[in-house]
């Protein structure tokens, strides 16, 4: 039987008005699911309600995921700490994988240190790991992005746009470094995504969202 | 609307006027008064009594440096050294509670009364908690460095919570949706993207302290300021203006040090470091003598 890490019960999303109303859809662990649509429809709020950052309108979000370090989220704006290094942002998506009572000014025990030492070599920038983010150029940003999920091990990845700004040969190291990690930890992950061919190519899953309805694609 | 403008200009202005006239009351007091100034200046400010920076009998002092035995550099370091202590305790307490006063970081419930303390702290002048700090240590530089550690949680922990709640949105995001608590999110998220304004307000309020310690030395907490109130009190102000004039070079120095501090640890870029003469000059006049050069717009960056 699939494990259901994500259930959505006649879901209205939106901030005053509905703009995607009546979704019912489940996120099983395997799936690789991209949102398609145009811009201001309603993605982005999508993933947020998913992520518990905005409350539906009406419905239910279930999520089976544990609360602490179950759900990976990357925004569009990637969300690190410009002024701390590479290896301190990967290293914090490992430290929710311990308990929260670990105090946070201590030093992360070796096993989530080879975590975030294992991440950054798979998408290669181990090397960059004592610089500060900040001054890294956008496509190196986003794979430090994707390698603090990765350290976090999280049962759901929420990726907002996250494939934007990289070169073909960094979607692909990208891209297969998620999926094999996601095969591995039998998770799951739902991408926003601007361009349709892409996202095509990584999803197994489509979800069209149009005139403030989500519509699932059969996948070819 | 600029019709608007005038009318309400004028108004003010107006109002200005009128509580300025009351408050003055008799202009007949004025009369004399710039010829008394300019005597009280030639006979007793001018020129200073630079006697100050030389070795004096008392305070009993063994520095193997004769100007280390003067009434400025006694007073002057030992303002500084209240300053030092004082700014740094003051960052440690205001820390921990400028992350509690921050409404992106604590609940409001939280975050309310946390700031009415930094309030209660910084609405009481820090020559007021020297006097208070007097009747618990005596005279001396321990009522000084309570009294201006007091000010500075105040006053740093209000400009710490408003940095924190300025950081961008989307690092705390990420921090929430994954799960990390509060203390993480604080430690590893807010503070560190706060750190440039962090540093540069530490900063600024060291050099605020000790331009400090002149005033609350006048009741008595140590510093240089309590040999200016003994001066003050033998009407010798040729002294006084002579320590004034050494804890005006002290600040220009200190300013220039925090500059060049403040500067590296901001992003690149983001503020240019101070010209030299910006310490002593208007800003129109410093930046006519500095330019600004034209950001250069290359092809790669259309």
């Amino acid at each position: 039987m699939e494990e259901v890490l994500v259930h959505l019960h006649d879901v209205s999303i939106g901030y005053d008005e509905a703009l995607i109303a009546g979704i019912n859809v489940e996120i099983q662990a395997g799936d690789v699911i991209a949102v398609l649509g145009p811009s201001g429809i309603g993605k982005t709020t999508l993933l947020r309600t998913i992520a518990g950052l905005v409350r539906p309108l009406e419905g239910d979000v279930e999520l089976g995921v544990p609360s602490r370090g179950g759900l990976g989220y990357i925004p569009q704006r990637l969300g690190l700490v410009g002024n701390s290094t590479v290896r301190t942002n990967v290293e914090m998506g490992a430290r929710v994988g311990l308990s929260r009572w670990y105090f946070p000014f201590l030093p992360l025990p070796a096993q989530q240190q080879r975590y975030a030492q294992r991440a950054m070599e798979d998408l290669g920038i181990a090397h960059l790991a004592e610089q500060p983010v900040r001054i890294l150029s956008g496509g190196q940003q986003r794979r430090v992005a994707t390698a603090k999920t990765l350290a976090q091990r999280p049962k759901l990845v929420l990726a907002d746009e996250f494939l934007g700004e990289l070169d073909d040969d960094n979607v692909d190291i990208v891209m297969k470094t998620v999926r094999s990690a996601i095969e591995a930890q039998n998770s799951a992950m739902v991408m926003v995504e601007h361009h349709e061919e892409l996202a095509k190519q990584v999803a197994n899953r489509i979800w069209r969202i149009t005139d403030h309805t989500l519509v699932e694609e059969v996948v070819e | 609307m600029n019709k608007r403008f005038y009318l309400w200009g004028g108004a003010l202005l107006a109002l200005t006027f009128i509580t300025f006239i009351d408050l003055a009351g008799d202009w007949g007091r004025l009369s004399g008064g710039w010829t008394n100034l300019k005597r009280f200046f030639s006979e007793s400010l001018w020129p200073p009594n630079w006697s100050v920076l030389e070795a004096q009998s008392y305070p009993v002092c063994d520095a193997s440096f004769d100007f280390m035995c003067s009434v400025a550099w006694i007073g002057m370091w030992e303002t500084i050294k209240i300053a030092f202590v004082a700014t740094v305790l003051g960052f440690l307490v205001a820390l921990p509670l400028s992350v509690l006063a921050a409404s992106n970081l604590s609940p409001i419930e939280l975050a309310i009364p946390t700031r009415v303390v930094l309030a209660g702290m910084r609405s009481l002048p820090s020559i007021i908690w020297a006097v208070l700090f007097m009747i618990v240590f005596d005279v001396g530089a321990l009522a000084g460095i309570f009294a201006m550690t007091f000010y500075t949680v105040g006053y740093l922990g209000k400009l710490q919570f408003e940095s924190m709640e300025g950081i961008k949105n989307a690092p705390l995001e990420a921090a929430r949706a994954m799960g990390m608590t509060r203390s993480e999110t604080a430690w590893l998220v807010a503070i560190p993207e706060s750190a440039n304004n962090l540093v540069s307000h530490v900063l600024f309020m060291f050099e605020y302290n000790v331009r400090h310690g002149t005033v609350i030395g006048l009741v008595g907490a140590g510093g240089i300021g309590l040999y200016i109130n003994t001066y003050l009190k033998l009407a010798q102000y040729d002294k006084v203006v002579a320590l004034l004039l050494v804890v005006f070079v002290v600040v220009v120095l200190i300013d220039a040090l925090s500059m060049m501090l403040r500067a590296a640890v901001t992003e690149e870029g983001d503020v240019e470091r101070p010209a030299w003469s910006s310490l002593f000059l208007p800003a129109a006049i410093s930046s006519a003598l500095h330019p600004t050069p034209m950001p250069s717009v290359s092809a790669e960056d259309e």
